[in-house]
């Protein structure tokens, strides 16, 4: 029951991460001129120095979190993904924790070039790490659906 | 500018590391959840358990290998502080991008075995 709590709330912790991560990207990598009246104008208008400090918090909750269903997922329900044969899904479930763990490592260096003032010099380091986030939070978020979506909700 | 330094080395090392912790197995410790257990280094679940029964007792390496990296990465940073600025504008700035998606890639070559099953 405790497991399946921390797992929504991973769930809910991990859209405001998509959330947050993909304005960033987008305002980063593509911003809109003006606002105009077009949704994805609109959403890639937003300045995406303000998105840094609630994607460092949401990261670092999310992992946390995940760590902690991590125990459970590993004695409960691995051990059925395997007896099913599931091993391309338990293969790209690895690959998000690895690429995760590799996320933490890059949260300091995220947060500098992201810390205000802007450094100008910063400002390819700036694209490129959020990139990798963007790629990191988004796989994590679908693979992390996929397997749950597998044993379905409280199996 | 030494926060600067910090962080990327940081991030660089740590990816670096976490590839090669998980490609050579260098856990800083091993995880059973199902007994309770941390023990250090990489264990197997057939050193703790009968071998006929070590699927009742998984290891979880994860912990291990980013403690592992983090630790490497620590270092990293440490010795970057100590390097005479001049020497830093020799190393190409796009590592800090570069080697994490290299380690990411080295990742997936690791992960391989899963889709041959």
């Amino acid at each position: 029951m405790t497991a399946t709590v921390l797992v929504i709330v991973h769930g809910l912790v991990a859209v405001a991460l998509l959330g947050a991560i993909t304005h960033q990207t987008l305002a980063t990598w593509a911003p809109a001129r003006a606002k105009t009246g077009l949704f994805f104008a609109r959403f890639r208008a937003v300045p995406p120095v303000s998105f840094a400090n609630a994607v460092i918090v949401l990261y670092l909750v999310a992992a946390l979190l995940g760590a902690i269903v991590y125990l459970d997922f590993r004695v409960d329900v691995r051990p059925q993904l395997e007896r099913d044969h599931h091993f391309a899904a338990l293969g790209l479930f690895d690959l998000k924790e690895h690429f995760i763990s590799i996320g933490l490592g890059l949260l300091p260096a995220y947060w500098v070039a992201w810390h205000r003032p802007l450094a100008q010099d910063l400002g390819g380091w700036r694209a490129a790490l959020t990139a990798i986030f963007a790629f990191i939070v988004w796989w994590s978020f679908l693979m992390g659906h996929v397997l749950n979506n597998i044993l379905g909700f409280g199996s | 500018m030494a926060l600067r330094r910090f962080a990327f080395a940081f991030g660089t090392a740590f990816a670096l590391c976490y590839a090669i912790a998980v490609g050579g197995q260098f856990a800083l410790f091993t995880v059973f959840p199902s007994l309770g257990l941390i023990l250090p280094g990489t264990v197997q679940s057939r050193d703790v358990a009968d071998p006929a029964l070590s699927f009742l007792a998984p290891a979880m390496y994860w912990y291990g290998w980013t403690a592992t990296a983090t630790l490497g990465a620590l270092a990293a940073g440490v010795v970057s502080l100590a390097i005479p600025e001049v020497w830093t504008r020799w190393i190409w700035p796009g590592w800090l991008w570069a080697i994490p998606v290299a380690a990411m890639a080295a990742c997936v070559y690791f992960t391989l075995p899963w889709f041959r099953l």
